[in-house]
């Protein structure tokens, strides 16, 4: 199977040389600079591992590293994230929590049996014996992944870096691009750092907006002096007796950064709506299938749901008729709610309540769109206030007009504020960002 | 085996009112405050009220690595221990939660002939008391643990009934044991004012977020926080709050058996049930706090020094940090019973990172002696005045051997 | 009646939250615990908004009231030797009270 997309009315995908990746014993075709799960997906592997405590099947969700759906053995690394993965020529991946496969593992049997679920804290505790027993078992059936065993046995420990400049921005997206151009063009010695292979965030996962577009904005940002660092990952505001520092993982090792001023443009996490065997293989979040069209060239399905109402998920729906893929629209007006998925361990129906009934309709995959979720860790870790507001998408950070937090010298902008979209996103990096500079560099 | 559907025995609800009055009310929702409580209320003493200021668990004894070992320098630590390491085997079924109690051994790694020395003399007294610890070489530990790497190890002394236990549900069993039998829990209820009444004598009115409650008899059972609560009526605790961190891994698969602790540094990890590698090191020259912050140099001292002990670990991934304040006294042993001139109001703290492991033998040696039963002989060796009054009591043994 | 996953990595269900608030586990702190939702690889980036507003309408009380629970460094899984180097990592191992005498040999 190949669900890559080769001929686009629109767009261009420029992949990679082709190479070759395993995954638990079959070999896949897949193209340089795609990530692991997205060339097993485009290649037909529909199932990656299986869950910790039901054995139920897992597969990509999310596809932007936040979800923990995707965790497979990369090259004796356990629990690695496949959708952050790069393939490469003779990669060997394997699914985890399985026996025998993941596509059909018998320890499943435990999710059937328990269908309404299942109490671990007053299980089997009725008798001495058999609770013990069943401790016994429940250790070897524990844990996610067996011990990293990497090639060339443990390697060399990387060093640390130090950084300091006068703003550091923390994504970027659409809102950190902006803070970052606006920053720098005050002359302020300006970072942005970004989590993913490259700059963009969720507006490469978008119809309106794409590649080209992401890398326009990241070029103004460079040109107006700001330094631009993709796999950059924020750890932790450490808040250490010498006054703090965030500690950021970089492929070449551990990076203590320094600021007068932090502006937190982190963005929303994928979240997904609830409804019965919402965990299915083939239910995903809408982004996610966003990033497969827009930025991969890949197929999501034969017949694809887009659920939920909103801008957003109006452009995904233009997006795949464009590339002719049959649509099923549901929930644009809010009339209509999802209430179970079909299918294993795939899916392949879905049942809808609508005012006239519940009707079951049939598709392999479902864009699920839910407000991304406010990525406020680190800035709460940052000691800025958070809100729960529903119709922020969850934890936003509260801001003033120029995006000061609650806490000191910390900023905030973008979707981690509460939901906006990339376009107010953008306009409220920009005030961020050049207040942030302002504050840094002790102006008016 | 789906969920039990049969009424449960639920904690008070936010906006229940205290009652007027209680025999006795416990101050701290810790491992140690409900395990007196369930052992008191399962001998129908159940006239109980336990307040605790935060959510159950949100304490050291929600925060601390499970671990329960009988390998102690000092008798009566190794004796109590052999009883709670029963009462931990029996817990599940005694009260219906499971609490994931494997008993994978402790192994301690000496680096030096002091240290070793120092093992050899605790292992003797342990064989005495009927505990089966044993000496290994570098390389018998390595046996156990193929993972180590022994290069400047010198031995290593190994108890296999030794274990490590998951301690949330530990809480909420003895506080759903104690609730099930008559006693009351309480949640979010911090104390503010404690006002004795004739002195004591006939007992105290506890001030309380959620409102007054008269206590025949008061415990302390704080922990960390036991000094504040103590001071409302003029009593200094010697103990202070010292915070420890700690941290835990991605889950993997089951590979090592026992908690193992170098000795020089404090390291100590162990595997939980979960799959979860969860581990700690000291840092030295920690500050008196109740700050419970996470530090990049704990992460930094942790991983260079597991990296180095067991170098197959250095691509494990950590999921999350997290600290707990040990409760610490000047000789290593908890504070009990009243203290001088404040009749009924009972003292459970000063148990040094090890309260949970003591909890279970605690909990029941203290309800029994509060039931009017047998008052055990640590009830008067841990008394509060043996840290001032040296040569009015009998002289405490030290027991240094504190981990993490 | 099938499952509705709110946490995939530790496979708690929305049956499982709504166990743990009859039982009296009300407070996010005390669900996370009781139900494990949060503990797993994502640490709650998925499920915490999904939990939390399933506890608001399960306790009925106005979500601006619940705060989320602690954030725990990392924010990401991180491997143990990304750490190893930091100039913070305290490694007089021999003499952690700083005396200049190893402390093994004052302890013994």
């Amino acid at each position: 199977m190949d669900r890559r997309i080769y001929e686009h009315p629109l767009r261009t995908f420029r992949r990679g040389a082709p190479l070759t990746v395993e995954f638990d014993g079959e070999r896949y075709r897949a193209f340089a600079g795609e990530p692991a799960a997205v060339a097993l997906f485009a290649s037909g592997v529909d199932v990656l591992s299986r869950s910790i405590k039901y054995h139920r099947p897992r597969a990509l969700f999310c596809l932007s590293g936040h979800c923990g759906a995707c965790l497979v053995r990369i090259d004796g690394m356990p629990n690695e994230r496949a959708c952050r993965t790069p393939c490469s020529d003779g990669q060997v991946l394997k699914g985890q929590n399985a026996f025998p496969a993941s596509e059909f593992d018998l320890l499943s049997a435990v999710d059937w049996l328990y269908p309404r679920g299942l109490d671990h804290h007053t299980m089997m505790t009725g008798s001495r014996t058999v609770n013990a027993v069943m401790q016994k078992v429940v250790r070897q059936l524990s844990g996610l992944g067996h011990l990293p065993t990497p090639a060339g046995g443990p390697g060399a420990l990387p060093e640390v870096t130090g950084r300091d400049v006068d703003v550091v921005i923390i994504g970027a997206g659409p809102a950190g691009l902006a803070a970052a151009r606006a920053a720098a063009a005050t002359g302020a010695r300006t970072l942005c750092l970004d989590e993913q292979d490259r700059a963009g965030g969720s507006l490469l996962a978008d119809p309106r907006h794409g590649e080209a577009d992401a890398d326009a904005r990241a070029l103004r940002a460079t040109d107006a002096g700001a330094e631009l660092v993709s796999h950059a990952t924020a750890l932790a505001w450490c808040p250490e007796d010498d006054g703090g520092l965030l500690a950021v993982a970089t492929p070449g090792g551990l990076w203590r950064v320094t600021a007068r001023r932090y502006v937190y443009a982190t963005g929303g996490y994928e979240t997904n709506a609830l409804f019965e065997n919402n965990d299915r293989p083939g239910v995903f979040a809408a982004r996610a299938v966003g990033r497969l069209v827009v930025r991969w060239g890949v197929r999501p399905g034969a017949r694809v749901a887009v659920v939920g109402a909103g801008a957003y998920p109006d452009a995904l729906a233009v997006e795949l008729a464009a590339c002719g893929i049959p649509l099923l629209r549901v929930g644009r007006d809010g009339s209509e709610r999802v209430v179970a998925a079909h299918g294993s361990p795939v899916l392949t129906a879905l049942d809808i309540d609508s005012p006239r009934g519940r009707r079951r309709e049939p598709c392999d995959a479902v864009a699920v769109w839910e407000l991304p979720s406010p990525a406020s860790e680190a800035p709460r870790q940052h000691g800025a206030s958070v809100t729960l507001v529903e119709q922020k998408g969850g934890f936003a950070v509260d801001i003033d007009d120029d995006g000061r937090t609650t806490a000191p010298s910390v900023f905030a902008c973008g979707d981690v504020t509460g939901y906006l979209g990339p376009d107010a996103a953008a306009r409220a990096g920009e005030r961020a960002g050049n207040a942030a500079a302002h504050e840094a560099l002790g102006r008016p | 085996m789906a969920f039990d559907t049969a009424p449960r025995p639920v904690l008070e609800p936010r906006d229940a009112p205290l009652p007027a009055r209680a025999d006795l009310v416990i101050i701290g929702g810790g491992v140690i405050g409900l395990a007196v409580a369930y052992n008191l209320a399962r001998r129908g003493h159940s006239d109980i009220v336990v307040l605790e200021k935060g959510y159950l668990a949100s304490g050291a004894s929600g925060r601390n690595g499970g671990g329960v070992r009988q390998q102690w320098a000092t008798e009566i630590n190794i004796r109590l221990m052999r009883e709670s390491v029963e009462l931990c085997r029996s817990f599940a079924h005694d009260l219906g939660i499971n609490v994931w109690f494997r008993q994978g051994g402790y192994l301690f790694l000496a680096r030096t002939p002091g240290e070793t020395a120092r093992l050899t003399k605790n292992l003797a007294l342990q064989n005495r008391c009927g505990v089966p610890t044993r000496m290994l070489s570098p390389a018998e530990a390595q046996v156990i643990v193929p993972e180590l790497d022994v290069t400047g190890i010198h031995a290593a002394c190994f108890n296999p009934s030794d274990g490590i236990l998951f301690p949330w549900p530990f809480l909420w069993g003895y506080a759903q044991g104690a609730i099930k039998y008559g006693a009351r829990v309480f949640t979010f209820a911090t104390v503010t004012g404690l006002e004795p009444d004739d002195g004591g004598r006939k007992g105290y009115s506890v001030v309380t977020s959620r409102g007054t409650i008269h206590a025949r008899r008061v415990l302390n059972a704080a922990g960390a926080w036991s000094p504040e609560l103590a001071r409302l009526i003029g009593v200094e605790l010697p103990n202070r709050p010292v915070r420890h961190e700690i941290c835990s891994s991605e889950p993997l698969k089951p590979f090592l058996g026992p908690m193992v602790s170098l000795l020089a540094t404090g390291l100590y990890v162990s595997q939980s049930m979960r799959g979860e590698i969860v581990g700690g090191v000291t840092l030295p020259r920690e500050a008196s706090t109740l700050d419970m912050g996470s530090s990049l140099k704990f992460l930094a001292t942790y991983s260079r020094q597991l990296c180095r002990l067991m170098p197959a670990l250095a691509d494990l991934k950590i999921l999350r940090q997290w600290a707990g304040p040990y409760d610490v006294t000047s000789d290593g042993n908890p504070i009990l019973g009243e203290p001088p001139g404040r009749p009924n109001f009972y003292l459970a703290c000063g148990f040094v990172g090890h309260g949970f492991m003591m909890a279970p033998v605690i909990g029941k040696l203290y309800a029994e002696w509060l039931a009017g039963g047998d008052r055990h002989e640590i009830f008067d060796r841990c008394r509060l005045d043996r840290f001032d009054a040296p040569g009015g009591v009998e002289p405490l043994a030290r027991e240094d051997f504190i981990i993490g | 009646m099938s499952k509705v996953i709110v946490c995939r990595c530790e496979d708690v269900t929305l049956a499982d939250v709504e166990h743990a608030v009859a039982l009296g586990y009300c407070d996010l702190e005390e669900v996370k615990r009781y139900t494990g939702f949060g503990t797993g690889p994502c640490q709650g980036k998925e499920c915490l908004r999904v939990i939390a507003l399933a506890l608001a309408r399960a306790t009925g009380v106005p979500p601006e009231s619940i705060a989320p629970f602690t954030t725990r460094p990392p924010l990401v899984p991180t491997p143990l030797r990304l750490f190893a180097r930091d100039p913070s990592a305290d490694d007089s191992d021999d003499d952690r009270d700083g005396d200049g005498q190893p402390d093994a040999e004052e302890l013994a």
